[in-house]
């Protein structure tokens, strides 16, 4: 293949990208911000032989820059890792429709296009019989009729004998949890109607209001989609249990796979979940020609029931731990970044199904600069010193350089590392899980050294009941 | 003494011949100048027949005086409104009327100087009979030469004043004689903007029921149309009446740079071409009488000419009141040698008006304005067509009197009824009448029952049709560019790429909100339901009435840039299945500005939203005012299409008015700033006259968001403001909000 890529990210995704295309060997060209010149993937690149092709640029959010980036450098095609451009069909479209085309390393502009709004997924699965949370489907904007719709969900709960029945009313364009109530009896539903509409007409501009049944307890599953440009055959990569996160839903331990009906006992059949679910998300993938690396994100109630939440057309923060339990024809070392980008560029997939089988359980730890102890308000500082001890079941990724002192960009994102550990059986993962923690080394420069420390203990004590159904929303 | 006085008025005289033909050499003058030395000479000399000479001098005066009278050019004339010597409003006031009282001023102690009002009456003898006809005088005060008037540039409260005391006269029931000495209107955006108040002005004058005499001497665009819309205009001979200064049309024309001088010989140009003198508008018919002035224009001393003006307005205002009288066939007819009248009136005619005689005068005061101008623009409509055309108007009048004067209104009368008849009884019992109202289907504005929503079945999805697509993407968007924003300096916005700018994001920076300008084509295949425009009156095209130098070529040049035929394109639509009747001026046919053409069919339009019950949507992409080239017969639309528009919404319309780009100057000073409903899309400019126009007429210098559609809907003049994206809802949201029940669309 006679490509070269962009890394339009930075950090750990920059790095894993950078050594997928030494592997898939492709040139590869990196770009970096002033606040991220230390940055280990801006030395990374230089070691890997591509001095010539670290450019920087004043931000990552500028799709000009990067693209003249890619001019110059003659650059073929673009990676955006995730977060920044990633789900962005705007950027995906003007790099494959511009006069000097880019190959965009994710899925087809359209597709992002299309599972990018949360609501129109929820039409698109509603359509092909994949199971969505109860409620509305589109916006509404007519009081009498978002009554009804609230009505019926209030008799819908009561018929499926939920004790405490509450419905949500938030705005459609809002997000972040800003105008969303909800309300346990129908009584109030006109005043509370009218508050968020005001407040969606306000802030958003628009009154469309979505109606939805309030999930009380579920667990966060995702499944692996890996499909290429034919879009006709995609496979998944098993599950994964995404359940611990912190308040801002940032995950913070991810577990594959999904369930354990092995050693754990279930009030529902897990098996069965995780049949369903993997298949509705490949049947619905197949239906809109998905050509690309993405995840099918559901949520599965105390009862057993699985809803789509959302697809995310990107390669995600999680995507080792999947690759971490998947063998090709009996093979390890899976990368699902070397597969995007070898499918991305335009091979065909190679395998099917029936090829993909899974082995032991993989637990992914996110260390994040976030004070767990005070509401995961954000950490700022130097970090100083941050080892930990190698072992042949551990893989670490992180840009903290090992060398020197790091200060932490307040422009970014907090993560700091991931840690994956895999173990033959669940108890045997969480063991290993808990001795790379215990022997994980953490230093900062300022006071409040503590309170960053304070992620191995919660991340330990979090490890305890790892896929045991819990209610922890 | 009386010689030197007489010395000295003859000075004036001369003074004032040389300063109206501005240097012009000629025989007479310098005759006119040796007389004058010779004189003078004879008065230092004390030479004994200085009488006799000056006697001669006063003959040979008054005989130059007529000789130069056939030599006046068109700016000549132009020059002479504009002397300081020439007659103005007060000294009407002393002459013409026989008692009058100044309201509200104080030579330079007025809200503004430059408009005054009075009331004043005209005392009528006839025997033993003695009848004051009271009368409401407004006019523009030039003075002689006091600063302070402004040379009769009336600002914003300058109109609104106007307009409060034609209420008056309206409340008090007497005939309004309006007086225009103006060469334009202040150009200032005040609370209210000039644009603003002369829209009100005219918007209020199409509506009162007191006749209202126009006398024009210097007619200058907007500013003379604020008081003019007049059952009956009069103009003195030597005035001038136009769409805009001499000056300003040759600047415009000779493509001046700000601050350069134009040659004189284009302004003389301009001015004649412009066909701006009384004969003239009196033969295209938009003056109905012109009153003949002594040689060289009225100046204070030409009593005769006060005598014969007051026997005019006098004439006229009976004309006008018995145009509406029931019995007045044989007044009119001595009305018309009134020549023939000697000292003291044959009849006294009352100037007071009946209500039947009122709505006369209203509906009298339309047909005039309607008519006018009718062969001004190019009607290329087949004989077939007009006749077709025509019996489709009629029977649409029909229609509409049918559905909406007796059906519906009986409709609603009973409906009123039995809804308070069901509420008395409901007090008492249950409702008897609602199975009698539900046979008359009464029931309106009622929410509908929407069926049950299912809530987890399957839903419609379209990948085609779900997500907003615009049918109609500006070219704009097919080059592979990255367009900066004009606020990237201050909002920090990044550089979009044209495809994303002008295609999905509707030409809005998607940073900031800044609304690049868009074709009017992506408002008329977006904002409509697919395939629900039908286009017409598209034969009507826009013509040279004036047979303007070099204007064919330009106007050939622009139809076939544009593929348009006129500036104004109107349609019948729908939006979300509302039936809607739109009028579009668009920008780029010669700026959006509006002729004779544009003028018909916005009327046509506004004719049509009338007979069909429809809503009346002007949608403005831009015009840059009246057409100047079209001379008068663009500035009448200016009452004419107010006055179309007051009819239907005075008949139950709803007439919503959307600016985009750039609207300025007479559409916006008339018939588009009349609506109760304008609003503007964000980023566009509103507003009376352009930066450069300011700063020569005022001086001005003024800040560059001066007219930012945000001031303007700070002062008021417009009642929101759009984006562009939302349009198409904002328009359906207002088109269910705004239509009450006695509007009749609903």
């Amino acid at each position: 293949m006679e490509h070269k890529v962009l890394i339009a990210n930075r950090g750990e995704i920059a790095i894993r990208i950078m050594l997928a295309c030494k592997k898939l060997q492709l040139e590869f060209v990196c770009v970096y911000t002033k606040e991220d010149k230390d940055s280990s993937h801006v030395s990374l690149a230089k070691q890997l032989g591509a001095e010539k092709s670290v450019y920087r640029i004043s931000s990552y959010h500028d799709a000009n820059e990067i693209l003249a980036v890619a001019d110059e450098s003659g650059a073929t095609a673009i990676h955006p890792g995730y977060g920044f451009f990633a789900e962005d069909y705007r950027f995906a479209r003007r790099i494959t429709e511009r006069d000097r085309k880019l190959i965009f390393i994710g899925p087809s502009w359209k597709v992002i296009r299309e599972l990018g709004d949360k609501i129109n997924t929820k039409r698109i699965a509603r359509s092909l019989g994949v199971p969505t949370v109860p409620g509305s489907d589109r916006p509404i904007y007519d009081e009498a009729e978002a009554e009804h719709v609230a009505r019926a969900l209030f008799e819908y709960q009561k018929a499926q004998h939920i004790q405490r029945p509450i419905v949500l009313i938030k705005a459609s364009a809002g997000g972040g949890g800003m105008g969303i109530e909800e309300i346990s009896d129908i009584e109030v539903f006109k005043s509370v109607y009218r508050r968020i509409r005001n407040y969606a007409l306000r802030q958003f501009k628009d009154e469309g209001v979505l109606i939805e049944q309030r999930i009380h307890g579920f667990n966060h599953l995702e499944v692996q989609i890996v499909a290429d440009r034919s879009g006709k055959n995609p496979v998944h990569f098993g599950t994964r249990n995404c359940s611990v996160q912190s308040t801002g839903l940032q995950k913070r331990i991810e577990v594959a796979p999904g369930f354990d009906p092995e050693t754990i006992s279930y009030t529902f059949d897990a098996n069965k979940v995780l049949q369903e679910i993997t298949q509705y998300s490949l049947a619905m993938a197949r239906e809109i020609q998905y050509d690309n690396v993405g995840t099918w994100e559901w949520i599965v109630t105390s009862r057993g029931e699985p809803y789509l939440m959302e697809v995310n057309t990107r390669i995600q923060v999680e995507n080792g731990v999947s690759a971490r339990i998947a063998r090709i024809r009996g093979q390890a070392g899976v990368d699902l970044l070397e597969e995007q980008i070898r499918l991305g560029l335009g091979e065909a997939i190679g395998y099917t199904q029936e090829d993909i089988s899974f082995e032991g359980f993989g637990i992914e730890y996110r260390i994040i600069a976030e004070d767990t102890t005070k509401r995961f308000t954000p950490w700022v500082g130097t970090i100083t010193r941050f080892e930990w001890a190698k072992a042949d079941w551990l893989e670490v990724f992180t840009h903290i350089p090992q060398d020197k002192a790091y200060e932490i960009p307040t422009e970014f994102d907090p993560n700091l590392a991931l840690g994956i550990v895999w173990g033959s059986t669940l108890a045997e993962a969480k063991e290993r899980g808990k001795a790379f923690l215990e022997r994980l080394i953490i230093e900062g420069s300022n006071s409040k050294e503590e309170a960053l420390c304070a992620n191995i203990p919660f991340l330990i004590e979090k490890t305890n009941t790892l896929l045991q159904y819990t209610f922890e929303h | 003494m009386d010689i030197e006085k007489r010395i000295a008025f003859l000075t004036a005289k001369l003074r004032y011949i040389e300063d109206i033909f501005n240097g012009k050499g000629s025989e007479s003058i310098t005759a006119l100048q040796e007389t004058l030395q010779e004189v003078t000479l004879a008065y230092e000399n004390k030479l004994p027949h200085l009488p006799a000479l000056l006697d001669n001098a006063d003959q040979v005066f008054t005989t130059m005086e007529a000789t130069l009278d056939t030599k006046l050019s068109a700016m000549d004339k132009v020059r002479i409104v504009r002397h300081s010597q020439r007659i103005c409003l007060r000294d009407i006031l002393e002459n013409v009327y026989d008692n009058y009282t100044e309201i509200g001023g104080k030579d330079d102690c007025n809200i503004d100087p430059s408009m005054i009002i009075a009331r004043a009456y005209i005392k009528q003898e006839k025997g033993d009979e003695v009848i004051n006809q009271q009368v409401m005088v407004i006019g523009h005060e030039k003075g002689h030469g006091e600063e302070y008037r402004n040379g009769g540039s009336a600002k914003p409260f300058g109109n609104a004043k106007a307009l409060q005391y034609m209420y008056v006269a309206q409340t008090e029931g007497i005939p309004i004689h309006t007086y225009v000495f103006t060469p334009g209107a202040f150009p200032i955006e005040d609370t209210p903007g000039a644009a603003q108040q002369i829209a009100k002005n005219l918007y209020e004058m199409s509506g009162l029921t007191v006749p209202i005499i126009a006398i024009f001497s210097e007619g200058g665009s907007g500013g003379a149309e604020a008081i003019s819309l007049a059952d009956k205009r009069c103009m003195l001979s030597h005035g001038y009446y136009s769409v805009i200064s001499p000056e300003g049309a040759a600047a415009i024309e000779g493509r001046v740079a700000p601050g350069e001088r134009v040659a004189p010989e284009v302004i003389e140009q301009c001015a004649s071409s412009l066909k701006i003198s009384a004969y003239d508008n009196k033969s295209m018919g938009y003056i109905d009488e012109v009153i003949e002035e002594p040689p060289l224009g009225a100046r204070p001393f030409h009593y005769d000419f006060f005598k014969a003006l007051r026997k005019t307005v006098i004439k006229a205002t009976n004309e006008v009141v018995l145009s509406v009288k029931l019995f007045s066939s044989f007044r009119s007819r001595a009305l018309q040698n009134v020549d023939a009248m000697q000292e003291g009136d044959t009849f006294i005619t009352a100037w007071k008006l009946s209500s039947r005689e009122r709505r006369k005068l209203l509906r009298l005061r339309y047909k005039k304005f309607r008519a006018m101008a009718s062969s001004a623009f190019v009607d290329n409509r087949t004989p077939l067509t007009r006749m077709h055309q025509f019996v489709m108007q009629r029977w649409w009048d029909f229609y509409s009197y049918i559905t909406h004067r007796i059906l519906l209104s009986q409709k609603r009368k009973i409906a009123n009824i039995l809804q308070d008849v069901n509420a008395e009884v409901a007090v008492i019992g249950k409702g008897i009448v609602s199975p009698v109202k539900k046979m008359l289907l009464l029931e309106y504005n009622t929410a509908k029952d929407t069926s049950k929503h299912n809530l987890v079945s399957l839903s419609q999805w379209d990948s085609s049709s779900n997500k907003k697509e615009w049918r109609y993407i500006s070219d704009k968007a097919k080059e592979d560019i990255a367009v900066e924003c004009p606020n990237a300096a201050t909002h920090g916005c990044l550089d979009m790429w044209a495809p994303d700018l002008f295609g999905e994001f509707a030409g809005v920076c998607m940073y900031c909100g800044h609304h690049f300008p868009m074709e009017y084509q992506w408002y008329y295949h977006n904002l409509f339901d697919e395939g629900s425009i039908l286009e017409f009156n598209q034969k009507i095209h826009a013509g040279n009435p004036l047979n303007f130098p070099n204007f064919d070529t330009r106007l050939e040049k622009a139809k076939k840039s544009t593929g348009l035929d006129s500036s104004c394109i109107t349609f019948e639509a729908r939006i979300d299945g509302i039936k809607v009747v739109v009028a579009m001026l668009v920008a780029p046919f010669r700026g959006g500005s509006v002729g004779a053409a544009e003028g018909e069919k916005f009327i046509r339009a506004a004719e049509l939203a009338g007979q069909k019950g429809q809503p009346f949507i002007a949608y403005v992409h831009g015009t840059a005012g009246i057409r100047i080239q079209e001379g008068v017969n663009g500035v009448i639309q200016m009452p004419r299409c107010t006055m179309a528009v007051r009819r239907y919404i005075d008949s139950g319309g709803l007439y919503l008015v959307i600016y985009d780009t750039n609207s300025y100057a007479g559409p916006l000073a008339s018939f588009l700033g009349c609506s109760p409903y304008q609003f503007g899309i964000h980023s566009s400019k509103i507003g009376f006259a352009g930066r450069g126009v300011i700063k020569e007429t005022t001086g001005l210098d003024i800040p560059p968001d001066y007219h930012s559609v945000t001031n303007a809907l700070l002062r008021g003049h417009i009642q929101g403001v759009w984006d562009r994206r939302e349009l198409r809802n904002n328009i359906k949201q207002a088109l269910s909000t705004f239509g009450g029940q006695d509007l009749y669309y609903r």
